[in-house]
């Protein structure tokens, strides 16, 4: 899910940055140092909307960097269990397919694909029905629903399942080239 | 004479562990007791015959053998109709030829035949006698406490451990008997004992070492020298009776105990109590060049009848062993060799269950409060709950709310944990343990694990595994060393941490081409080589460094992309986090590589571009490609003033894109676009270069590098694309995606896939 929040966040700036455009450095700076980042309470950072505040620089001892207090707002996207994503097939091996929503990789085990889907090996590893009317393979479009989610400090990892109503291929890539 | 209280305690308590071991059977059995004694009697009879009038003389001396000749007397009890046969099997094998003693020593009934004129009365009267004071004895529960205090003490006799002849024990314990009865009271030796399953040594009990050596004085088969003091805890063990076999059964399930397939699980399928043998079905794993070798020198015809021979319909091995050769105890099965029987469907859910206590049962605490359980038998099952509180072998449980029940007690054994979908879980025990993963399916009492780092599926059973919060791989470190650590060895080679096991870490070793992956004792590494950054070429000559991303474009990894992670004397390790094996890394030569932006030909091609674009020429945006492909930057003079420059792309998939041109061959340009790492190759006439905004070479340069270094000696601080003041949050934030994305690579590689996060 994505959200539009405020986070705080302390910069240290180099003293040669002083000067007519310190803000421009300031807040490219921190687009360098937080975008992409991942925490676990809040997510993927996904990018900085807009700065809320910067408050009073602190001038370090002995270095000269400054400290400055940066509000900023920012898109913020966090998997939860339970959510349904649709997400993009990035791998399909034997014990499952990898899809990936955003920065997010999700997992979904063979175990959590329908029963009567069957792992079909060769050049383009796929998933198939017994009639081949549905087809998961690399970059195949799917609608699933995480059921567990992992947070590191750089990364989330999600299991999905698309072993439930409503879920599956969205769109195949075989079907329409 | 010389029964010291320790002794009797000792007694007492070996027949109260008999008790325990088989509690309501044998109880039975002493009530029917007295009609036994006929038959007693009579066997008692015809030994008197061959035992002869010596007997009355030594009438003190078997007393002293009185203790473990009881245990005997038990074991008889116990056996049925069987141990007769053995009884008389003994007597009439071996006995013979020894000297009579020898059978007093099995029969210690014939304590009362020293009063032989005694009528069968009298004798019936001494039984009921001794049997109903036994019984008094044994009625009631022996406490803790009370045991406690039939423990010996420092103050009783102590145990010897005298060593002998391997053996001889039977004979050295009934020379000292013999002595004893000889030298009367100056022999000081409380007792002598013989321990069948004992070998080379023999107990004696007295008070003083001393007296030991002086009773031993002279006994060829005994060595005097080593006459060891058994510790005071380890008396009643030498003496305790060892529990009874676990009774085998048709269906049961044992570990073979020797032979080719010691240690493997076995089902047993027949039981043959008289022979005592077990015929055993097993899953084959004949050493077949052994095989092989056997049956060359059979000759070829016989190979048929041979393989009949061994094997059952279903591929299993029938065997028959003799049950001494098999264990009961202790199974602990683990999850393969249960898979392999699984695959015959030779295992029910009963059979399964039965299996994963087995597999537990030796644990204790298997449980714990909160844990998550479900009911697996009797009227409540796949009822849910809670632990509530564990004793011994009833688990308190709170059912889910939804029913609406208090607690319950139930059976340890009619419980399983319980682990939903999705719960982040860690292997407690087995060959995985430690690792952490995701459940995602749940077959009876097996759980299906995709293990956190290296996404394999792992199948453990449901009591080998707690939930957990945080992400481990077991270990994770060894000393200095870590998982993906570059290492070299003690023979020069060198290779990546893959996994870390207890002690042991497996390494992938600098082989190109092929996984080589070997096993590593933290003493075997010579250095971890995390400092050396050097660079190599790719197969086009393009220099490459660490984090560049390539593809493989040789060998067994053909095809394959990843980030180099290690160069090292020209090999790259490189890392691909979606390939499960090896956590991802494979090792190969930098001359069978070529570098990439980042784009997997599969993703190009179904972006409709180019698939024949060389990559090698991708790679010029980062300022490395004047080496080679200077020349074609100056045939293509004319066009340099767009070289460098910002533009955005008019039409096409990439609409709206805006990007920096890179290079322009004939009539098509790559761009490097601004919110995607990688550079496309996008037609002349779908670009508008209206931006007006030419950048110098040296400033695109600077921005291909990232922020390596921060101090540019013509630097402006007036960054030439921030200018808008409109808009100069969302434009400068623009600007810094390229740099944001070449400190971060490992990111956006983590993430797999160029990220498109669609502003």
């Amino acid at each position: 899910m994505f959200f539009h929040i405020v986070l705080e966040r302390n910069m240290q700036l180099h003293p040669r940055h002083f000067g007519r455009d310190l803000r421009d450095k300031l807040v490219s700076k921190l687009m360098k140092d937080v975008e992409g980042t991942c925490s676990g309470r809040h997510g993927f950072i996904v990018a900085i909307t807009g700065i809320e505040s910067v408050g009073k620089g602190l001038i370090r001892d002995g270095t000269g960097f400054v400290t400055f207090p940066v509000k900023y707002q920012c898109v913020v996207f966090r998997p939860f269990k339970g959510e349904i994503l649709e997400a993009v097939v990035s791998m399909v091996n034997k014990m499952g397919f990898f899809a990936e929503a955003g920065p997010v990789q999700i997992f979904v085990s063979n175990h959590l694909i329908p029963d009567d889907m069957e792992f079909q090996s060769g050049d383009v590893p796929n998933y198939t029905t017994s009639d081949g009317s549905v087809k998961i393979q690399k970059d195949s479009e799917v609608r699933l629903k995480i059921i567990g989610t992992r947070v590191d400090a750089t990364e989330i990892f999600c299991i999905g399942t698309i072993k439930d109503d409503f879920l599956g291929v969205i769109s195949d890539p075989g079907a329409t080239s | 004479m010389g029964r010291g209280p320790g002794e009797e305690g000792k007694e007492k308590f070996e027949r109260r562990e008999h008790d325990e071991y088989d509690d309501g059977k044998k109880k039975k059995r002493r009530r029917s007791e007295p009609d036994d004694d006929d038959e007693e009697e009579e066997l008692e009879e015809e030994s008197e015959y061959r035992v002869g009038k010596r007997r009355a003389k030594r009438s003190s001396a078997l007393q002293f053998f009185d203790m473990e000749a009881e245990v005997d007397d038990e074991e008889e009890d116990q056996d049925d109709e069987e141990a007769d046969d053995d009884f008389i099997e003994d007597g009439g094998v071996d006995i013979l030829d020894k000297d009579d003693g020898r059978q007093t020593h099995y029969h210690p009934l014939l304590n009362f035949e020293d009063h032989e004129e005694e009528d069968f009365e009298a004798l019936e009267r001494r039984f009921q006698e001794r049997y109903s004071k036994r019984d008094e004895e044994c009625d009631e529960e022996p406490t803790e406490v009370e045991q406690q205090a039939l423990l010996p003490s420092i103050r009783d006799p102590k145990l010897w451990r005298v060593i002998c002849v391997n053996g001889r024990e039977r004979d050295v314990a009934l020379c000292l008997m013999k002595r004893y009865i000889d030298k009367g009271s100056h022999l000081q030796i409380r007792s002598a004992v013989a321990l069948d399953h004992i070998k080379n040594c023999i107990y004696v009990e007295a008070d003083k070492e001393a007296y030991v050596r002086e009773a031993c004085k002279g006994l060829h088969n005994i060595n005097a020298k080593h006459i060891s003091l058994v510790p005071l805890k380890e008396m009643t063990a030498v003496l305790s009776v060892k529990p009874k076999a676990v009774h085998l059964y048709r269906g049961a399930w044992v570990r073979m105990k020797k032979g080719l397939y010691k240690g493997d699980l076995a089902k047993v399928v027949g039981v043959d109590n008289v022979r005592r043998k077990v015929a055993v079905k097993l899953f084959p794993q004949n050493d077949l060049q052994a095989l092989a070798n056997k049956l060359d020198d059979r000759g070829v015809s016989k190979k048929d009848d041979f393989y009949s021979a061994l094997r059952s319909k279903d591929g299993f091995l029938l065997k028959e062993v003799s049950s001494s050769s098999v264990n009961a105890h202790c199974i602990q099965p683990t999850f393969d060799e249960l898979e392999n029987f699984l695959h015959t469907d030779q295992i029910g859910d009963a059979d399964m269950a039965i299996l994963c206590s087995l597999s537990i049962n030796e644990k204790k605490g298997k449980y714990f409060k909160g844990d998550r359980v479900i009911v697996v038998k009797g009227d409540l099952k796949n009822l849910k709950g809670w632990v509530d509180k564990v004793e011994e072998d009833n688990i308190y449980i709170k059912p889910d709310a939804e029913y609406h029940l208090e607690s319950i007690a139930v059976s340890n054994k009619e419980l399983c944990k319980y682990f939903e979908p999705g719960n982040h879980v860690k292997i407690i025990a087995g060959a995985a343990e430690g690792t952490t993963g995701f459940v995602v399916s749940l077959e009876g009492h097996v759980v299906n694990i995709v293990s956190d780092t290296s996404k394999q599926l792992l199948h453990v059973f449901a009591d080998n595994v707690v939930e957990f919060s945080e992400v481990k791989t077991g270990v994770n470190r060894i000393g200095d060393y870590e998982v993906h650590n570059l290492v070299l060895l003690d023979d020069m080679s060198f290779g990546v941490i893959i996994h870390i096991d207890n002690e042991t870490f497996q390494v992938l070793k600098g082989v190109p081409g092929k996984p080589v992956v070997a096993m590593v004792r933290p003493r075997e590494i010579r250095c971890k080589l995390d400092r050396i950054k050097c660079g190599t070429k790719d197969q086009l000559n393009c220099p490459l460094s660490v984090n560049d991303p390539v593809k493989v474009v040789d060998g067994q990894w053909r095809g394959k992309t990843g980030r180099i992670v290690y160069i090292y004397r020209g090999y790259l390790f490189i890392h691909d986090p979606l390939r499960p094996e090896h956590a991802g890394f494979m090792c190969a030569k930098s001359q069978s590589c070529i570098l990439v932006a980042g784009v997997s030909q599969a993703t190009t091609n179904r972006n409709g571009e180019d698939p024949n674009c060389d990559y090698s020429q991708q790679r010029s945006y980062r300022g490395y490609s004047s080496m080679n492909a200077g020349g074609r930057y100056r045939s293509a003079r004319e066009h340099d003033a767009l070289v460098g420059a910002f533009i955005k792309i008019r039409k096409g998939v990439y609409k709206g894109h805006k990007g920096r041109v890179k290079e322009i061959k004939g009539k098509t340009v790559q761009v490097e676009l601004e919110a995607q790492m990688r550079v496309v190759p996008v037609s002349l006439d779908k670009i508008t270069d209206n931006m007006n905004v030419s950048m110098p070479s040296w400033q695109a340069s600077r921005f291909g590098l990232g922020s390596e270094t921060p101090v540019h000696p013509s630097q402006t601080p007036l960054h030439p694309c921030m200018a808008p003041v409109t808009d100069r949050v969302h434009v400068g934030m623009m600007a810094m995606h390229d740099t944001t994305w070449n400190s971060s690579p490992r990111m956006a590689v983590a993430a797999g896939l160029p990220i498109n996060w669609g502003f």
